[in-house]
């Protein structure tokens, strides 16, 4: 089993999927080969998760084949490989792709018009978000990353609501706009930085059998700093290793510090760092720009939400820690306190108008905006706390949005109704539902016992005992705890408790059919586990927080 | 070997009785779950050694590993013995009080999930635990408030106790953090030394919530909506003496401003608790505002074993009232005074326990309560807190007073209504409560208490008790004189004899009451308010302004730009000549002088 590439076939398989339902005329079938594929995928990850060497930092499973390489004349040589690997940070965030998706994939019996080509976009989006979370050449995640748009425009625009085209459309842009950011800084760097490796191999320093050491590296970046290597020579590359070394920056280009190009006040590096972290700001999303997030959720059809939600807005945060703080990390610490500061004002301001939500799926979309805000501030810390707070809170944001989400849906399939108002007293008419609802309220707003506690509290303490952050960010973040109680609180007592009333009597609201039983119950299992041994996540990303820490 | 796996059992044996009795939901099965961890807990008591410590590995963070510890010292082992009194008799009391009730299985799992988190929260030693505990009391507390979920002032005391404890767990949280950042430890077993006024104040604050201190003592009375078994275990005996609980858990690294301030919070309290407690004519209010009164007293104990001592002593003969009066209530259908008296013949055994429970809570001498009084008042003696003594004996006579009068009007004069019906399982939890209020498990001599190990004596010079006997007499004579004038909730009987005097009583009792219930209940809802204001302010702002111009202002630059461009795009010949004839001179002008 080890001699199969284990990461191609993660994205391989839903590709593959995706392929045979868009091109062939698979209505019956769809379903149950999308779930098919996914429990396979499912189960490759199980294994990978298994096998996986908690004890080593560096990336396993590797998978490297070389992609292309243009010759730049006198700059030297570019090349792009497909590198895949996984790592402490991303095993968790992959299984969580792959869960996440096979229950979206489960709870779609909703979605009646255009079946095959349904499924075979939600694979397709499987695909290229496994792809983003395992590529370790940057070329290869934007390629990922850029393709990720286009099915989730697809499938907010066709299978979505009533103002579907418009939040397709403000998705589309918005994220766009964030790629091109990022872009840019892709290929300031890619120009910038030199690749030790192949430079190396390229010029005959060390022998292709030999492999790599810290000594050989040494080597090639005093050659590359001491500008005696002609720049012909050198090889380009967007191996996010190789630009996350200070050490491999041509000292001529104006990324280097001993550049004095300037542009508005800020330098290079700094342009480079902001522009990395919008670009990743808009997915997670940041206030102030989360305005796409409420509206792509009320549209898409509910296991879209899920996914959305549960896995897309996740890569805004692995951004961060695979790409923006690596490679900026100087600049990141500089500018802590106001990382920070948007990350409790994304907390604060994101509660406040879940507050004042009168739909359900808009309070559970800005509360997501507030949640991801934890992240951010933890991200903002720089301690072990606060790295580890911030993952654990992207995973278990991840679920417990999920199982939000999948409760909104719960009653918008039976009634066609999202409004708050419209139901009082659900608990006598679905005991069941409010019984499983009241424990994914109660995980949400952080009770101790749930996955969200443990992401909150370390996020928080981290800022708080963080060298870099002002604690007073961090006690104004807190209130977030207060206001998420509140808003909760409101809609579980507004909802289930009280005098049974519909706003319409023909309403009929069976309770909990078996399959979302099943769901929203496996969501909060999971969610109570890693709430009572929290140490399931932490132990796979030790090794990679306290290597991103050194 | 065998004490760490009972201490185990103990520690899980809640919570898997809480899944068990989701599962099969039937009253004996729980009350049969609750004597074995009761049992178990007791036994565990009893037998560990006053500095009992373990520890489990939980998980590694960034290096360090931070370990599911626990402490068991003389403190924790009391109370959770407690804890193991208290739920088991509240247990048995709830079968027949809720027998009517069809979701009783629910009320059972709360139970069990209360005290699986008390439990927790007693015994550890890592404060991330103590925190998670803290809240999780607090969400158990909701829960059972808003059992009867269709009353709809059950759900909103049930809302606001929840979001008030979340306001102190908030200065909990990071009063905690501050704490383990200054010791550089995690567990409070390993802290030593004083930490700075403000970590502890912090703390403090944090329990001011959950002991319903003021100024946040508003959402107790309401809390009790609830089930009156329920009143008794969390909001009198248990939980609320979290508060006090953390205060003592802190004492010896805390400095006296801490203990200063705990002191002056806790003075506050009690004064107002018992002012308030007169006044009120639902037998569950009056014993709620006693509670917070009582808890002021345990604060006023700043903290120290005496106030550690006062919990025990409280938490007996609080839930023994409450429990009583639950039997009150289920005899006459009604909380309110007005319908209740001469039931002493109608229901001798709550007449009996409130009689003995009421000596308690004044402090009579034969009662587990004499001592703890005497032993805060010894501390405040020996400390110097001269001033608080004052407060202390006004207070005693306030107390002494509403607990009499509540006595005279419920079980002396005339019978007025109601069959009482004879229920051996309403009787036998209150039987075991006497049996433990009763002296002689703390000390033969009925006015001095023996040396011990497990809780330190303050002792005070004798004129104290010439003190005590005199707030006794004034607060039983005061009630007793009275008894006939006060129909309960109808203050009338003063203006017929001194009408300047009730109105300035009336006045001096309204203004407190109007400062706690509307000025501090209208502040919170105010701010509630408020919030709810600014939540839709923002929502605004985000749909107009940020969506508006990032959205709009994208948008609208897009489309002028384009607007502008395809001005150049006519389709007229005419004007492509124009254009490519003014950029190539505009090229030309450039190659010939700039360059």
């Amino acid at each position: 089993m080890t001699n199969l590439p284990l990461l191609s076939l993660l994205i391989g398989l839903p590709l593959l999927g995706a392929l045979v339902l868009g091109l062939g005329q698979l209505k019956e079938q769809a379903r149950s080969i999308a779930i098919g594929l996914s429990t396979l995928q499912l189960v490759l990850l199980v294994y990978i998760y298994s096998a996986f060497d908690t004890t080593s930092g560096l990336f396993q499973f590797n998978e490297t084949h070389n992609w292309f390489s243009i010759s730049l004349g006198s700059m030297g040589q570019f090349m792009s490989k497909y590198t895949l690997g996984v790592d402490g940070l991303s095993i968790s965030l992959l299984l969580l792709t792959g869960l996440i998706t096979w229950v979206a994939l489960w709870n779609s019996t909703d979605i009646k018009e255009k079946i095959g080509g349904y499924y075979a976009l939600v694979l397709l989006l499987n695909a290229s978000i496994m792809g983003c979370f395992m590529a370790k050449d940057l070329f290869l995640f934007y390629v990922f990353f850029e393709f990720m748009l286009l099915p989730m425009y697809f499938l907010i625009g066709i299978w979505g609501g009533p103002r579907r085209n418009y939040a397709s459309l403000k998705f589309f842009i918005y994220t766009l706009v964030g790629s091109l950011l990022i872009l840019i800084v892709m290929l300031g760097m890619g120009v910038a930085y030199v690749d030790p490796y192949e430079t190396a191999l390229l010029n005959g320093l060390i022998r292709p059998e030999q492999g790599f050491n810290v000594e050989a590296l040494k080597t090639v970046q005093q050659l590359i700093q001491s500008q005696e290597l002609a720049t012909s020579s050198l090889v380009h590359s967007f191996d996010m290793q190789a630009l996350a070394d200070y050490n491999n920056c041509q000292i001529t280009s104006i990324l280097h510090i001993s550049s004095g190009w300037q542009l508005a006040g800020m330098s290079a590096r700094e342009w480079g760092f902001w522009l990395l972290f919008i670009g990743f700001a808009i997915k997670l999303p940041m206030v102030p720009l989360h305005t796409w997030l409420p509206d792509a959720h009320v549209e898409a059809p509910t296991p879209i939400s899920v996914l959305l939600a549960g896995v897309l807005l996740k890569i805004g945060a692995y951004g961060w820690l695979r790409i923006t703080i690596p490679f900026f990390q100087a600049e990141a610490i500089e500018s802590a306190n106001i990382l920070a500061g948007l990350g409790a004002l994304s907390i604060v301001y994101g509660a406040y108008n879940a507050l004042a939500m009168t739909d359900l799926k808009k309070l559970v979309a800005y509360s997501s905006v507030s949640h991801m805000g934890f992240v951010l501030i933890g991200i903002a810390a720089f301690t072990a706390e606060g790295w580890q707070g911030a993952i654990f809170q992207t995973i278990s944001h991840g679920v417990l949005s999920a199982l939000l989400f999948l409760m909104v849906g719960v009653l918008y399939s039976r009634t066609g109704n999202r409004e708050i108002d419209s139901y009082s007293g659900l608990v006598t008419l679905m005991p069941r539902f409010t019984v499983i609802s009241g424990i994914a309220i109660f995980a949400s707003l952080g009770l101790p016992g749930f996955s969200g506690f443990i992401g909150e509290f370390f996020s928080l303490m981290g800022a708080f005992t963080s060298s870099f952050v002002h604690p007073g960010i961090a006690v104004f973040g807190a209130l977030g705890l207060l206001l998420g109680a509140g808003y909760l609180l409101w809609t579980f007592q507004k909802i289930y408790l009280g005098k049974p009333y519909l706003k319409n009597a023909d309403w009929s609201l069976p309770d909990l059919t078996k399959l979302e039983l099943l769901s929203l119950f496996g969501l909060g299992i999971i969610s109570i586990l890693l709430g009572v041994y929290p140490g399931l996540l932490f132990e796979l990303s030790d090794k990679f927080v306290t290597g991103l820490l050194k | 070997m065998g004490l760490n796996l009972l201490f185990l059992g103990v520690l899980l044996l809640p919570w898997a009785s809480a899944l068990l009795v989701a599962l099969f939901p039937k009253p004996l099965f729980s009350i049969s779950l609750s004597a074995v961890f009761s049992i178990a807990a007791l036994y565990f008591c009893t037998t560990a050694p006053v500095d009992f410590k373990i520890a489990y590995p939980w998980f590694n963070l960034g290096g360090q590993s931070l370990n599911a510890s626990f402490w068991a010292n003389a403190s924790a082992q009391l109370v959770l013995g407690l804890v193991a009194l208290v739920s088991f008799c509240v247990q048995l009391f709830s079968k027949s009080y809720l027998k009517d009730d069809h979701s009783i299985g629910r009320y059972y799992v709360y139970l069990h999930l209360f005290v699986g988190s008390m439990t927790l929260l007693l015994l550890t030693d890592s404060i991330l635990i103590f925190y998670g505990a803290w809240e999780l009391v607090g969400a158990c507390s909701y829960l059972l408030i808003s059992f009867w979920h269709q009353k709809t002032a059950a759900i909103q005391a049930a809302k606001k106790a929840f979001l008030i404890n979340r306001l102190g767990d908030i200065a909990l949280l990071f009063g905690l953090i501050a704490l383990g950042l200054h010791f550089n430890t995690w567990q409070f077993s390993a802290m030593h030394g004083i930490a700075p006024a403000l970590i502890g104040i912090a703390i403090i604050a944090g329990g001011m919530a959950k002991s319903a201190q003021f100024p946040l003592m508003s959402w107790l009375p309401d809390a009790m909506e609830g089930p009156t078994p329920a009143s008794a275990l969390i909001h009198a005996a248990t939980m609320v003496a979290a508060g006090v609980f953390v205060g003592v858990r802190v004492f010896d690294i805390t400095g006296p401003e801490t203990h200063l301030f705990m002191g002056i919070i806790g003075a506050i309290s009690f004064l107002a608790g018992a002012v308030f407690a007169i006044f009120q004519n639902d037998i569950k209010k009056t014993l709620a505002y006693s509670t917070i009164s009582q808890l002021g007293l345990m604060w006023m104990g700043m903290g120290s074993d005496a106030s550690l001592f006062h919990l025990l002593t409280h938490g007996i003969f609080k839930a023994g009232l409450f429990l009583a009066a639950g039997a009150v209530i289920h005899t006459v259908h009604s909380q309110s005074l007005n319908d209740m008296g001469g039931l002493r013949k109608k229901a001798p055994i709550a007449a009996l326990a409130y009689l003995i429970f009421g000596a308690g809570l004044m402090g009579l001498p034969l009662t587990g309560g004499f001592y703890s009084k005497e032993n805060i008042a010894g501390y405040l003696y020996t400390s110097g807190h001269v001033e608080l003594l004052v407060v202390l004996a006004l207070g005693m006579v306030l107390t002494s007073f509403y607990i009499s009068r509540q006595f005279y009007l419920i079980f002396m004069g005339p019978l007025k209504e109601g069959s009482p019906k004879k229920d051996f399982s309403l009787e036998t939890p209150i039987r075991l409560l006497i049996i433990a209020s009763f002296f002689i498990w703390i000390s033969v001599n009925p006015l001095e208490m023996h040396e011990n190990t497990l809780i330190s004596i303050y002792h005070i010079p004798s004129f104290w008790l010439y003190i005590t006997a005199a707030t006794w007499v004034l607060g039983i004579a005061g009630a007793y004189v009275t008894r006939n004038w006060i129909p309960a909730g109808n203050y009338q009987f003063l203006p017929r004899f001194w009408p300047s005097l009730f109105r300035f009583i009336r006045w001096k009792s309204r203004s407190a009451q109007v400062f706690e219930t509307q000025f501090i209940d209208r502040f919170v809802n105010g701010i509630a308010a408020l919030q709810v204001i600014v939540a839709h302010l923002s929502a605004w702002f985000d749909r107009h302004i940020v969506d508006g111009i990032l959205v709009g202002g994208g948008a609208g630059l897009s489309a002028s730009t384009g607007r502008i461009l395809s001005r150049w795009q006519s389709a007229k010949v005419q004007s492509y000549w124009a254009m490519i004839i003014v950029t190539f001179a505009l090229f030309l002008l450039y190659a010939l002088f700039i360059k």
